[in-house]
C-alpha cells in the first residue's frame, strides 16, 4: 500500500527479511558436471562461485550450463570458462525496492547478499523469496479486501483470482522429433525455461532447462531427439481454473510453470508460472497494486 | 573396517537406490544409511546417503509452502516420490570423498569423522576399495575397551 510519504511495503521490508542462505557454492575450478549436479541435487538455477579468499567472483546459472551444452564444452571443464562474472550484490540492510530496482534494470533475477567482509557473499535474494515474504504481509494487512469481505475472519481466504487473469502467452513449440539443438536455440531466443514439445500438432511434452542439463550430464549428444528427454504429459491447467488450484498444482509437481489450456488439456493457450500466481496473490489487497512487484 | 558392503552404480535410479539399502540392510543386519557409488570399472566415484536422497525430496518452492497456510499440500509426497524416481545416482551423490587406507590409525579416523561430519569412511588399498568403517564400528570398538 502506497502511504502519504511516498514509500510503500517494500521499502519498508530489509533484504535480510527476505534473502534465503546459500545452500551450495563451488570453486572457479570446479568441473562444470559438478555444477549441474548442484542445480539439480539443490533445486536452485544458479550456483555462486567462490575465490579463495571466499569472495564471490562468478556465478553460474542453468542457462549457463545449457549454453556449455549447447556449445559443446566436455562436461569435464571448469566453471570458469562459462560462469558469468562478477555477481551483482545487494545489502543486509537495503529495502526490497532497491534490490529490486536492480534487478529489474539489470534484467537478472536473482542479487547476492553481501555482509560485513569485503566481497563475501551471505545470502541470496531471488524473486520467489520476495513474493513469499509479501505472501505473508498481505495476509495479515488488515486492509485486505478479501478479509473485510468475509463474514467470518477464521474461515479460509476465498479465491477471486482465475488462471485467465494471471497466464501469460505460450512461447514457441517445437517438434518431438527436433534436436535438442533447435530445442535450445528456440529456448534462448525466447528466453523461456520450458518449451512445449508437439506431435502431429498435438502437445506431446515439455522440455525444461533442467532436462536439458541433466542430459548434458547423462552425456546425450546434443543431435539426439527432444523425445528423448522430455517430461510427459504436459502439465497443465485449465484456464478457468482457480489461482489457488493452479498454485497448489505447480507445488505439488515441484514445477515453476504450467501449461494453460482451455477446455482440453491438447488445447493449450497460455502459460502460468508460480511466481506470477504467487504474486498476485499476494497482492490480494486490490489497494496494495503499487506494491506488487513489478519483474 | 567391514570387508562385507554392498554398492551402488552411478547410473542407478533413486528408487534402485533406495531398494538397494533395503536389501543391504536386510543382508548385514543393521541399517544402512549411506552407500558407496562404485562405477562399472571398480571405481570409487561417489557416496550416496539417506541425507542426499532427503534434499531431493525437499520441495523446490519449500520457502513459499510457509507463507501460504491456506493451501492444503496434502498429497505432495506421493507426487515428489514419482518424480524422484527418475533422478540418478549419479546426479546426487556426493564426490568429495575422504578415504582412508587400511593402515590409518584408529584415532586419525576419530579425528577424521569429527572435523568433517563423516560416517562412514571408504577404504582404499593402492587404489582399490576393499572395505568401509563405520561410525558405529569405531564407537563400540572404542567403547569396548572402556569397558573391558
Amino acid at each position: 500500500m502506497t502511504r502519504s510519504d511516498g514509500t510503500n511495503v517494500l521499502s519498508d521490508i530489509k533484504v535480510r527479511e527476505a534473502m534465503r542462505k546459500i545452500p551450495v557454492y563451488l570453486s572457479p575450478d570446479s568441473q562444470i558436471e559438478l555444477a549441474v549436479r548442484c542445480a539439480v541435487k539443490f533445486k536452485i538455477n544458479a550456483v555462486l562461485i567462490i575465490g579463495q579468499g571466499f569472495e564471490a567472483v562468478g556465478v553460474i546459472s542453468k542457462t549457463d550450463l545449457m549454453y556449455a551444452y549447447y556449445a559443446g564444452l566436455p562436461i569435464s571443464a571448469p566453471v570458469a570458462v562459462v560462469m558469468r562474472s562478477p555477481p551483482l550484490f545487494c545489502r543486509l540492510d537495503d529495502s526490497l525496492d532497491r534490490a529490486l530496482d536492480v534487478m529489474r534494470e539489470s534484467k537478472v533475477s536473482r542479487l547476492y547478499v553481501l555482509g560485513n567482509a569485503p566481497g563475501q557473499a551471505v545470502g541470496v535474494l531471488s524473486y520467489p523469496d520476495i513474493v513469499g515474504l509479501l505472501y505473508r504481509y498481505c495476509h495479515k494487512c488488515e486492509f485486505n479486501t478479501l478479509r473485510s469481505k468475509r463474514q467470518d475472519r477464521t474461515s479460509p481466504v476465498p479465491d477471486i483470482f482465475k488462471v485467465c487473469e494471471v497466464m501469460g502467452p505460450v512461447s514457441l513449440s517445437f517438434r518431438a522429433e527436433d534436436s535438442l539443438l533447435t530445442v535450445m536455440e528456440g529456448m534462448s531466443a525466447s528466453g523461456e525455461a520450458a518449451l512445449i514439445l508437439d506431435e502431429n500438432g498435438l502437445p506431446v511434452g515439455v522440455v525444461s532447462k533442467t532436462d536439458l542439463i541433466l542430459a548434458y550430464r547423462h552425456g546425450v549428444p546434443t543431435t539426439a531427439q527432444a523425445r528423448a528427454v522430455m517430461s510427459s504429459p504436459v502439465r497443465s491447467c485449465d484456464k478457468d481454473e482457480t489461482l489457488v488450484n493452479a498454485i497448489q498444482k505447480m507445488i505439488f509437481s515441484d514445477l515453476h510453470r504450467f501449461f494453460v489450456c482451455r477446455g482440453n488439456p491438447e488445447n493449450i493457450v497460455g502459460v502460468i508460472s508460480l511466481a506470477d500466481a504467487a504474486r498476485v496473490r499476494s497482492g490480494s489487497c486490490r489497494a496494495c497494486m503499487p506494491s506488487r512487484i513489478t519483474l | 573396517m567391514e570387508t562385507r558392503f554392498r554398492s551402488l552404480l552411478p547410473t542407478m535410479t533413486v528408487a534402485e537406490a533406495v531398494l538397494a539399502f533395503e536389501n543391504a540392510s536386510r543382508t548385514l543386519g543393521r541399517r544402512v544409511f549411506g552407500m558407496m557409488v562404485i562405477d562399472e570399472d571398480g571405481e570409487l566415484v561417489g557416496m550416496i546417503s539417506m541425507y542426499d536422497i532427503l534434499v531431493l525430496m525437499r520441495p523446490k518452492h519449500i520457502h513459499i509452502w510457509g507463507e501460504m497456510k491456506d493451501i492444503d499440500v496434502t498429497g505432495f509426497i506421493r507426487q515428489n516420490l514419482q518424480r524422484a524416481k527418475q533422478i540418478q545416482v549419479g546426479d546426487l551423490m556426493s564426490t568429495d570423498i575422504i578415504t582412508i587406507t587400511p593402515e590409518t590409525h584408529l584415532l586419525s579416523i576419530v579425528d577424521i569423522m569429527l572435523r568433517k561430519h563423516v560416517r562412514r569412511l571408504p577404504v582404499l588399498d593402492r587404489g582399490k576399495v576393499v572395505g568401509i568403517v563405520h561410525i558405529s564400528n569405531v564407537f563400540f570398538y572404542l567403547m569396548e575397551q572402556l569397558l573391558h
